[in-house]
């Protein structure tokens, strides 16, 4: 497994262990959050979508 | 693990000027198009506006449609590329000379270009919509723009090219990979409009062809116009994976599927092009079906950014202290223009991104076709998901090229608010008066005509988004501007690129270059766009009447 | 969830996998929707010569308009030209088969019907053709809404959706919105 790096820069890092401990501690429960943020995204997305496609665009009739 | 090349701290960045200069050039256009199209919808409102005729509208349509979709987007992208090439690669630009040559090309077709609008002989919109045709001097302003950013694509590759040579097994910096990513994207993307341009729309202009083959200048233009907006979005997705985690506080969840995402776009952004063409006789349902099906591949990459750039989020959030499942979205540094933005930018990217997924449906595109939808549609996505991450850019920039820091962060946070509300405001009725059939292009509405007439509130409410939105333009100008004068010196020569949670040693090839990806798209555009375009000189159809006008 | 680059790869492998059957699921909503309920976009491909349309025998502007023909279809002939179309206003009846077929002569058009999935190109050198079933009754707007010039915003037609008991055809099969029968 690849050693993570230390940040360069000032701003926010604290350089080193500190920064690594949080990191790790943080990728404990990452990225639980992210899916169900991501699910609950995707999913209103989907219900829109066939939201659309069966009051409007189904009702709207056969073309060709 | 190799050592970290030494920084460019102290001196200034070179490329300082020239980035500024592109940068400035892209925002009074901006600025100035913006201001159009307010005019625009007080025109097409019930409420009367002043100098409304049509020939006033459809010059204004035009030079706001050209100056959003070709000089405030090629400007920007060119200077943003070159401020990416010297701070991710720490080494000057291969050719300073040459990138000042390819800005003051870019200037004088731009000129060419609005001035031929505002005389009122090039009043053929974004679309150039063959047989219309304007005056020769407006597609060779449009040519030239696109020759100065074919320099632009040169110097990216030939930047990188040079980095990998003086850096050998090394991954290419993210931020920089990505923009070469985009610029081989683009010399694919223009292909199509040149083509169109050069062998059948300046002939005709010119009077050496009387006649124009509008399904195939269509079919040429249709490659083009997808990927284009790929070409736009890429800086705002570069901003997303290698500036928003680091504003963030935290990490890039993963470096790798960042490049993977970038490549993804390349491939799928250009196969997909007939989905502008859904309503169109010149293509069969098969190849349409084909596409459709490459334009939902191209879904992928953003579907797969969600996540990632949530996941950084994340990272970041439970790093300073958030906890629970949704804890950490609090613990966010909101306060950081460049995280707002990108949260922003994510609630549009849901409803533009949705817009889109129903414009590629198929069938379900005839409901929609050419109205107020498809405005809506882009002027959210664009204008809001990758406009309002433009501005991040500028803001997250211009303390390394001014060398001052801003004094206050709450000017920046007011307009970026503002941008969005705006454009919720603006673009939600325009969904919603699409479908009930209100269409495209109309200098102005009949409103005693009833259905017509129930429109009209809904058209003023965009008017007062587009409002907002023109106030937001100008207080944009107005926070990066006072950073010439006021703001807090000492700002370092270059902004922090993120970190990701595992930073590469070293990357595939594939990941690392471009070459298996230039292949595949080879392929995919012999397979979507062969016979599409072969078929007009294998079987020609009648051609149209070329109508000129002024 | 670990630290380790595997562990991150293998997450986003898992929400690829998430977002491939979301997509899967729009792209079978849209094959039904095209094979079973017939709702497919206009591709039909017909050549016309623009410059003599009025020459043709279709679209000769006495076989503009609504025609039951002779083999019961019932065909809406309509031209597109800057700024109008003729004629600007057709009947159709509702609740049963009908096809538009429309053309231009200059350049390009387009045409919706508000409330239908009436939506396509009108192309000079091409004859486009919709095929649908009216179920609301009334006059519907029918507007050009592709760029076509200075006066696309004048450009629109009336479409005149009658029950299919007030729709009478003259003996030579045509209806128009003069005399709906």
């Amino acid at each position: 497994m690849a050693e993570p790096s230390y940040p360069a820069g000032p701003h926010d890092y604290s350089s080193g262990k500190a920064e690594l401990e949080q990191l790790e501690a943080a990728m404990d429960e990452t990225p639980r959050g992210a899916i169900v943020v991501s699910l609950i995204a995707v999913g209103l997305l989907m219900i829109g979508w066939l939201g659309l496609y069966f009051l409007v665009f189904i009702p709207r009739g056969s073309v060709g | 693990m190799a050592a970290r090349p030494r920084r460019r701290d102290a001196a200034a960045l070179e490329t300082g000027r020239l980035v500024m200069a592109h940068i400035w050039v892209a925002i009074a256009v901006f600025a100035l198009a913006c201001l159009l199209g307010v005019w625009q919808m007080w025109a097409r409102s019930p409420l009367n506006a002043p100098y409304h005729t049509a020939a006033n509208y459809f010059r204004s349509v035009t030079l706001h449609g050209v100056s959003m979709g070709y000089v405030l987007t090629t400007f920007f992208i060119m200077g943003f590329g070159y401020y990416v090439a010297e701070t991710s690669l720490r080494r000057p630009l291969p050719s300073l000379a040459l990138a000042w040559g390819s800005f003051w090309l870019g200037i004088v077709g731009t000129l060419m270009a609005a001035l031929s609008v505002v005389s009122g002989n090039a009043s053929v919109l974004f679309t150039f919509y063959p047989p219309l045709t304007a005056t020769p001097w407006f597609y060779i302003g449009l040519v030239l723009v696109v020759v100065a950013s074919w320099i632009w694509c040169l110097i990216m590759i030939f930047a990188m090219r040079t980095w990998k040579a003086e850096n050998p097994g090394e991954p290419v910096p993210l931020a920089m990979f990505a923009t070469v990513a985009n610029a081989v994207m683009w010399l694919w993307t223009t292909v199509g409009v040149a083509a169109e341009l050069l062998f059948q729309v300046i002939p005709a202009a010119f009077g050496w062809t009387q006649t124009v083959d509008v399904g195939l200048s269509r079919t040429l233009f249709s490659w083009t116009l997808h990927a284009i907006v790929y070409f736009w979005l890429f800086p705002s997705y570069i901003a997303f994976y290698t500036m928003f985690p680091r504003a963030a506080g935290g990490r890039l969840y993963s470096d790798t599927m960042g490049r993977l995402a970038f490549v993804l776009f390349i491939i799928y952004s250009l196969p997909v092009g007939l989905h502008h063409l859904f309503m169109d006789p010149e293509h069969s349902n098969g190849f349409k079906f084909l596409q459709m099906f490459l334009t939902a591949l191209v879904s992928v990459p953003t579907f797969l950014t969600i996540f990632t750039i949530t996941a950084s989020a994340e990272v970041a959030g439970r790093m300073r202290g958030g906890k629970g499942l949704f804890g950490w979205i609090g613990a966010l540094p909101w306060e950081r223009p460049m995280v707002l933005a990108t949260g922003l930018a994510f609630f549009m990217l849901f409803w533009g991104g949705g817009g889109g997924l129903i414009n590629m449906s198929y069938g379900m595109n005839a409901m929609i076709h050419n109205t107020s939808w498809v405005t809506a549609h882009f002027h959210l996505i664009f204008g809001g998901t990758v406009v309002i991450m433009y501005q991040a850019i500028c803001y997250s920039i211009w303390p390394s090229i001014t060398r001052r820091d801003f004094a206050s962060l709450k000017p920046l946070r007011l307009q970026l608010w503002l941008w969005f509300i705006g454009m919720m405001v603006m673009t939600l009725p325009w969904h919603w008066l699409g479908l009930q059939g209100q269409w495209r292009r109309v200098a102005a509405f009949d409103y005693s005509n009833p259905l017509i007439h129930s429109w009209g509130p809904w058209v003023i409410v965009s008017l007062v988004g587009g409002i907002i939105l023109a106030l937001s333009a100008l207080l944009f100008i107005y926070n990066l501007a006072m950073l010439h004068r006021r703001g807090v010196a000492g700002a370092p020569a270059s902004i922090e690129y993120a970190q990701a949670v595992h930073p590469p040693e070293r990357v595939p090839s594939s990941l690392n270059g471009f070459g298996l990806w230039n292949i595949i798209v080879a392929v995919l555009m012999l397979l979507a766009y062969g016979w599409p375009i072969a078929q007009f000189f294998v079987s020609p159809p009648p051609q149209a009447v070329v109508h000129r006008l002024g | 969830m670990a630290l380790s680059e595997e562990a991150v790869l293998k997450s986003e492998l898992r929400w690829a996998a998430i977002v491939a059957v979301i997509v899967g699921i729009i792209l079978i909503a849209i094959l039904y929707a095209a094979i079973a309920m017939h709702v497919n976009p206009p591709s039909n491909a017909e050549y016309i010569d623009p410059k003599t349309l009025h020459l043709s025998a279709e679209f000769t502007e006495s076989n503009l308009g609504t025609r039951v023909d002779p083999d019961g279809q019932v065909v809406a002939r309509v031209i597109a030209t800057q700024f109008e179309f003729v004629p600007n206003c057709f009947v159709l009846p509702a609740d049963r088969d009908v096809t538009i077929r429309l053309t231009s002569p200059d350049v390009i058009h387009g045409i919706l019907v508000t409330g239908t999935n009436v939506n396509t190109m009108i192309m000079p050198g091409w004859v486009s053709q919709v095929h649908t079933v009216f179920h609301k009754t009334g006059d519907l707007l029918m507007p050009c809404h592709e760029f076509c010039g200075l006066g696309h915003s004048q450009m629109m037609a009336t479409v005149r959706v009658v029950p299919p008991q007030d729709f009478h055809p003259g003996p030579d099969g045509r209806v128009s919105c003069d005399n709906r029968g």
